[in-house]
């Protein structure tokens, strides 16, 4: 076998291996974002109940339960992309957490066991959540790597691979919504 | 849960005296065994040199001797001592663990099931000789905990028939209710591999591990030098190992300054410390009224089940209440 046959062999394999590594960072991002998809529509789903629970207590916080329910209904439509559902969940999650703080106001919400119920099963979604955008962090980054780092980058540009976007973390997230402190405070 | 200072004032205010009495009997079985010791090395001795010193086979006899006269010390030790550890167990260690909680129970020649070990997936070699003692099992804090003192071993046999025996695992191995409902499994284990290789290395090795599920990789810097995560779902692993959770693992390992696997299946947390000894078995030769022998045993025991509040498995979400 001649030298050039065998450069042409190697070559090849490395191409081989480069493309399958580029392909599985891609893969997995999709992957976690259906998981993560599928959080986000579990916590979705939950909203409308949570709205039409506490409107009659929070007749002042008309707009923010406004704001939210319009997120909700653009969150929850088809064809979306993976970045248009990044940016739109961190838009919700603060709506929500703005929600949250305002409902310390109402103690009589304390009262409503269908109330409680409701605060408790976000609480654990959150939790969920927050896994599940850290999963998806982990994916993106090993993919956005891939696209930065030699000899990865090549492929990656020669198929028009675009960086994703991350979720946005913030410190006070990174401690989830506790609706029992807030309650009990 | 009582608290170590607690449980160290409970260990001499109340078991001082029961104590005592054990020290005596561990005196007068130190020196019985001693002077059997003498008698035997020396008859064996006196045997040798008598019949044997001038045989050709000097050296074989010699070795023989040596070994019959080792078997028949052990032996001779176990058999002395085993009242002593007896009673030891049931006047220190049992009132220590009813101590601790009172929901405990103590049974000091059982252990923990091998099919619940094997479910952990922490240690994936075959099992050929499995077994333990001082099993503790109960309640703490309203969370379902059992643990014991476990020696796993797999038998090596070459091809002259010899066989040899690989310790797997030899430690504490703990397994308690976790407080979050999870379907995957998801194991933690030391991190050899980047702290030989390297990070790059290190992580293509980990990276292609057939033996374990997916590699996770975790966002905690200090975490991820000391573990290795594989887990069969990414997002439940870090539902499982949130910041803050990482960080108890991190200081539980601190505490217990010895190598530690976790595992998280079927909704139970599997701690195996390795402490590469048995537990909990007072020797003859050293004193029982000594303090660093005494906080062994009352810190060994509070770090294991004090498992439970140091990792808040405690902290029941809602849907586990």
């Amino acid at each position: 076998m001649s030298t050039s046959t065998i450069i042409l062999i190697v070559t090849g394999i490395v191409l081989i291996l480069i493309y399958n590594s580029l392909i599985h960072a891609k893969n997995q991002v999709d992957n976690v974002f259906a998981g993560v998809d599928t959080i986000l529509k579990k916590r979705y789903n939950l909203i409308p109940n949570l709205i039409a629970s506490i409107s009659k207590y929070m007749e002042h916080e008309k707009l923010l339960l406004n704001e939210l329910t319009k997120l909700r209904s653009e969150a929850t439509k088809a064809h979306l992309s993976s970045d248009e559902k990044v940016s739109l969940d961190a838009k919700f999650s603060s709506t929500l957490s703005s929600l949250m703080v305002n409902m310390e106001a109402y103690p009589e919400l304390k009262a409503d066991k269908n109330i409680m119920h409701l605060q408790h099963t976000l609480n654990e979604i959150e939790e969920q959540i927050s896994a599940a955008r850290r999963a998806y962090n982990q994916a993106v980054t090993d993919y956005n790597n891939a696209l930065e780092m030699i000899p990865t980058n090549i492929l990656a540009s020669f198929l028009k691979y675009r960086k994703k976007e991350l979720f946005q973390i913030h410190e006070s997230e990174r401690k989830n919504v506790n609706v029992k402190e807030l309650f009990n405070s | 849960m009582k608290t170590l200072s607690e449980l160290t004032d409970f260990y001499y205010n109340n078991l001082f005296p029961v104590l005592e009495e054990l020290e005596k009997q561990r005196k007068a079985i130190k020196q019985k065994f001693i002077f059997i010791t003498i008698v035997l090395i020396s008859s064996f001795f006196t045997i040798f040199l008598l019949f044997f010193s001038q045989n050709i086979h000097t050296m074989e006899f010699l070795l023989t001797t040596i070994s019959i006269t080792i078997a028949i010390l052990t032996y001779i030790y176990k058999k002395l001592s085993s009242n002593f550890v007896e009673d030891f167990k049931n006047n220190i260690i049992g009132p220590l663990i009813k101590n601790i909680g009172p929901n405990l129970n103590y049974l000091k020649n059982k252990h923990v099931k091998q099919n619940l070990f094997e479910r952990s997936k922490i240690f994936t070699s075959n099992i050929d000789k499995y077994e333990g003692n001082d099993y503790v099992y109960g309640q703490v804090d309203g969370v379902k905990i059992e643990l014991s003192d476990i020696c796993a071993q797999k038998k090596y046999q070459d091809d002259n028939n010899r066989k040899s025996w690989e310790t797997i695992f030899e430690g504490i191995f703990i397994i308690a209710a976790f407080n979050k409902e999870f379907k995957s499994n998801t194991v933690i284990l030391p991190d050899h591999a980047q702290n030989v290789f390297g990070s790059v290395v290190g992580n293509w090795l980990q990276a292609n591990n057939v033996s374990r599920d997916s590699l996770t990789k975790l966002d905690d810097p200090e975490f991820e030098k000391e573990f290795v995560v594989y887990s069969q779902d990414q997002i439940e692993a870090r539902y499982i190992l949130t910041h803050s959770f990482m960080r108890r693992i991190l200081e539980f390992q601190k505490k217990s300054k010895q190598k530690i696997h976790i595992s998280f299946i079927k909704n139970h947390i599997h701690i195996a410390i390795s402490y590469n000894k048995d537990l909990f078995e007072p020797s003859i030769f050293r004193s029982l009224l000594e303090y660093k022998i005494s906080m062994e045993y009352v810190q060994t025991l509070h770090l294991c089940l004090g498992v439970v509040e140091e990792l808040k498995l405690n902290h029941k979400l809602w849907s586990k209440r």
